[in-house]
């Protein structure tokens, strides 16, 4: 893992704050306790959720925690690209489609060379010998006198023909020779999968407004600074798993829901919330920010008094 | 419906069966045909004789026509007759009960009347109990004079031997990873197995011997008595003492009465008109017990909210005279918690479900196909209002305000499903239907509600919501 230098970027892409570097990645879960989720599968062969890969998704409290305490920057991707690309200079510009084009040939030709080992093969197991001679595709000007084609099938088809006709006695002229037409080789059309090494990289610009958050918000970054690593806890009706440790060692033991200071919720959910806990042997988390505190602590009147209370909740009677 | 049918035909029709006369003859008395059984297990005893009656109210059909037996008119015809020169009552007793405003809950103290409600119908729960009033049968039993056991008991004990067997198989399991690592050479070969093993059970027998105090400690406070009152205790502590030095059985008081949540009482007693509540000596009206339940269900409450209700209800007379009721009366919101909760209620019992309250599983009712000794609940229900009327809709405050109130997030809706999910029960979103405002028209006349013309404003619409997993949903 190379080392990450802080602050690292986060991309901002249709809503999502996404991380597509490996090391960042790492970095983040080792250093910073945070975890996300992957997301990244193939368009067209969606895989598993445990299989998914690079990008990591953020939840928008985890791209706040990051930027609030100065671990990351925000880059909203779609201005970065356009304006990037804009002002790229014309010879770094020709370079970098040079660069493409290169890439290209050397695509199609693997390709090409893909190809023939394949038909070669075949005709192996038809047990027919391809002519080293006849890859008419790299020399056809080099083909024998009785195939004109470059595939072998024909030119026998044409041997086999050609001895028909000399069973009736007839004079036979070797038929023509034709010249194909010299196939050129196409370069193929390289889609670019990232815009950063042609485009340099990004400047931290503190221009973007932070991630928006619900108000469950000062939960997390409470229990962010008590060491615990969080995910998303949608499936078990809270909103984040709470992990004493890495997700990957540890079960989780709290389910956390964030409420606001003044709002009044259902005791219902108390009594669900907390059988739900037991029954998965969690406890059951709600905790909340008192804002008059959270204001005092900004301005800087009071001592320095933690603004968020959590409460754990279990079901005595299981 | 049938088996009420069924038992009154066999009985004679106008007996005029007391409400309560099975009662305690069937509760304690086992089935003597089951007792033969070879199971040296007591049998359960009979319910589908204790409960025979869904409801406290007695029926009297007809007798049946059989279409070849032409005596069978006559028997008809001696029915009709005698009920039409006699006829008779579906209500003998119509029971007593009192408002508490303090647990919001309507109590029922006479013990007729507590078993005869939780026979019919399963209404109510014992205030010492977890449903069913048994705290004098667990105090008897507690005290060597009866020897049946409650549904406290037996789970308790169940959770006891539950631990036992936990702590087995956690000696089983310990026993063959220490077989495993002395085959693979990992233990030190100088201890013999026996000794090794015998060391670390001794070890685990030590912990489990740890577990058994505390969780006996714990059991000394029975999660069902906590609502217990301290002097209770101290008397049945003092009962206790008293039974040991003179070892002779003591009557013992009932410190048990049974609690009815408003809307049963409310089904019983405008549905069914089989219960009356009292303040004090006076009977009180079904609108202002409307009144009262719904004074109770919206928030806050203010502090003397029943005596003042009270109070201007017996005044009720003067101020209709002076036209004041308009000002002094609050009007029920048409979206109170007590209404919507009632409109369910009692479309879930008139299609004949046992409705129960559903706190325990983080619903609001409970829907029983017979009752909580037949089976397990089948349906969780959970209210929500909705506000689909075109009044609702007309200003953008009230169209804000209700969005706030029927809206619910999907954290709450993963919760309450995998709750009901978890014990193995049907989630089921019920949405009332909240008609406009309809409290103003009726408030000319006082206190008094059309309970019926408002009920009939509310709608009711099922919506049974299922978490779906392809591994388990194969059936």
């Amino acid at each position: 893992m190379a080392p990450v230098a802080e602050p690292f970027p986060i991309s901002h892409i249709t809503g999502r704050y996404l991380l597509f570097d490996i090391d960042a990645i790492s970095h983040a879960r080792r250093e910073h306790n945070i975890c996300g989720v992957l997301v990244g599968t193939i368009p067209n062969l969606s895989q598993q959720n445990v299989f998914l890969g690079v990008p990591l998704e953020l939840m928008p409290e985890e791209a706040r925690v990051l930027i609030e305490q100065g671990h990351a920057y925000l880059v909203d991707e779609a201005e970065a690209h356009q304006t990037g690309f804009a002002q790229m200079k014309r010879e770094d510009r020709l370079a970098y489609l040079q660069t493409l084009d290169q890439q290209g040939l050397e695509r199609a030709k693997v390709i090409q060379e893909r190809k023939e080992e394949r038909s070669e093969k075949v005709l192996r197991e038809k047990g027919l010998v391809p002519m080293k001679q006849e890859s008419s595709c790299v020399a056809p000007s080099e083909t024998s006198e009785s195939t004109s084609t470059p595939s072998l099938g024909i030119g026998i088809s044409n041997k086999e023909s050609t001895a028909e006709l000399s069973l009736f006695g007839r004079p036979s002229d070797p038929p023509k020779p034709v010249a194909l037409p010299e196939t050129k080789l196409e370069a193929q059309f390289i889609t670019p999968t990232t815009s950063y090494p042609p485009l340099a990289p990004r400047s931290v610009n503190s221009s973007l407004p932070l991630p928006k958050v619900a108000q469950n918000y000062p939960l997390f970054r409470y229990l962010h600074s008590m060491r615990y690593f969080s995910m998303p806890g949608l499936r078990f009706g809270c909103h984040y798993s709470v992990y004493p440790g890495d997700p990957l060692r540890f079960h989780s033991h709290f389910l956390a829901t964030g409420i606001g200071w003044d709002e009044e919720f259902d005791l219902l959910d108390i009594v669900g919330g907390g059988r739900l806990g037991t029954g998965v042997k969690k406890a059951y988390l709600i905790g909340g920010e008192d804002s008059d505190k959270a204001t005092q602590n900004a301005s800087g009147d009071a001592p320095n008094e933690e603004s968020v209370r959590a409460f754990s909740i279990e079901w005595a009677g299981l | 419906m049938a088996a009420i049918v069924k038992t009154s035909a066999q009985q004679p029709p106008s007996a005029g069966v007391p409400v309560d006369d099975t009662s305690n003859s069937n509760k304690s008395v086992p089935d003597v045909t089951n007792a033969k059984s070879a199971s040296p297990r007591k049998r359960r005893p009979n319910y589908a004789q204790i409960h025979a009656r869904p409801v406290p109210v007695v029926v009297h059909p007809l007798p049946a026509f059989i279409p070849h037996n032409p005596l069978s008119i006559v028997r008809i015809a001696i029915v009709m007759f005698s009920h039409s020169l006699w006829p008779p009552t579906s209500h003998d007793v119509v029971h007593k009960a009192y408002y508490s405003a303090e647990t919001h809950s309507i109590h029922v103290t006479n013990p007729q009347s507590i078993r005869a409600l939780w026979e019919h119908g399963f209404w109510g729960a014992g205030s010492l109990s977890r449903s069913e009033p048994a705290w004098l049968e667990q105090e008897k039993r507690k005290r060597g004079i009866d020897a049946s056991q409650t549904s406290e008991e037996y789970t308790r004990k169940r959770r006891e031997e539950r631990r036992q067997f936990k702590l087995e198989r956690a000696k089983v399991q310990r026993e063959t990873i220490e077989q495993q690592l002395r085959d693979e050479g990992k233990l030190d070969a100088s201890t013999s197995i026996d000794e090794v093993v015998s060391l670390r059970l001794n070890a685990t027998v030590d912990a489990a011997d740890g577990l058994v105090d505390n969780s006996a400690s714990l059991s000394n406070g029975k999660p069902e008595n906590i609502g217990t009152l301290e002097s209770v205790v101290d008397e049945s502590a003092h009962l206790e003492t008293r039974v040991a030095l003179k070892d002779v059985a003591v009557e013992i008081q009932d410190q048990e009465h049974l609690q009815l949540t408003p809307e049963e009482a409310f089904f019983l007693t405008y549905s069914l008109g089989s219960l009356q509540i009292y303040r004090g000596e006076t009977a009180l009206s079904s609108s202002y017990l409307l009144r009262l339940y719904c004074a109770y269900s919206a928030f806050p409450i203010p502090e003397d909210a029943e005596s003042h209700l009270y109070t201007l209800y017996s005044l009720r007379e003067r101020i209709n005279n002076f036209s004041l009721g308009t000002s002094v009366i609050a009007p029920i919101l048409p979206d109170n918690a007590f209404l919507l909760r009632y409109a369910v209620y009692h479309h879930f019992r008139s299609l004949g479900w046992v409705v129960r309250h559903g706190i325990k599983f983080a619903c609001d009712f409970l829907l029983y196909q017979r009752g909580p000794v037949f089976a397990h609940a089948k349906f969780a229900v959970i209210i929500v209002p909705a506000y689909s009327h075109s009044y609702w809709s007309e200003t953008p405050e009230r169209k804000a305000e209700t969005k706030a109130k029927e809206s619910r997030d999907w954290w709450w809706l993963h919760r309450v499903n995998r709750v009901q999910t978890q014990v193995h029960k049907t989630l089921m979103l019920v949405y009332v239907e909240v008609p406009p405002p309809w409290d103003e028209s009726f408030r000319k006349g006082g206190f008094a509600v059309d309970v019926g013309g408002a009920l009939k404003r509310y709608k009711v619409r099922e919506f049974i919501v299922r978490r779906w997993t392809p591994n388990r949903n194969r059936d």
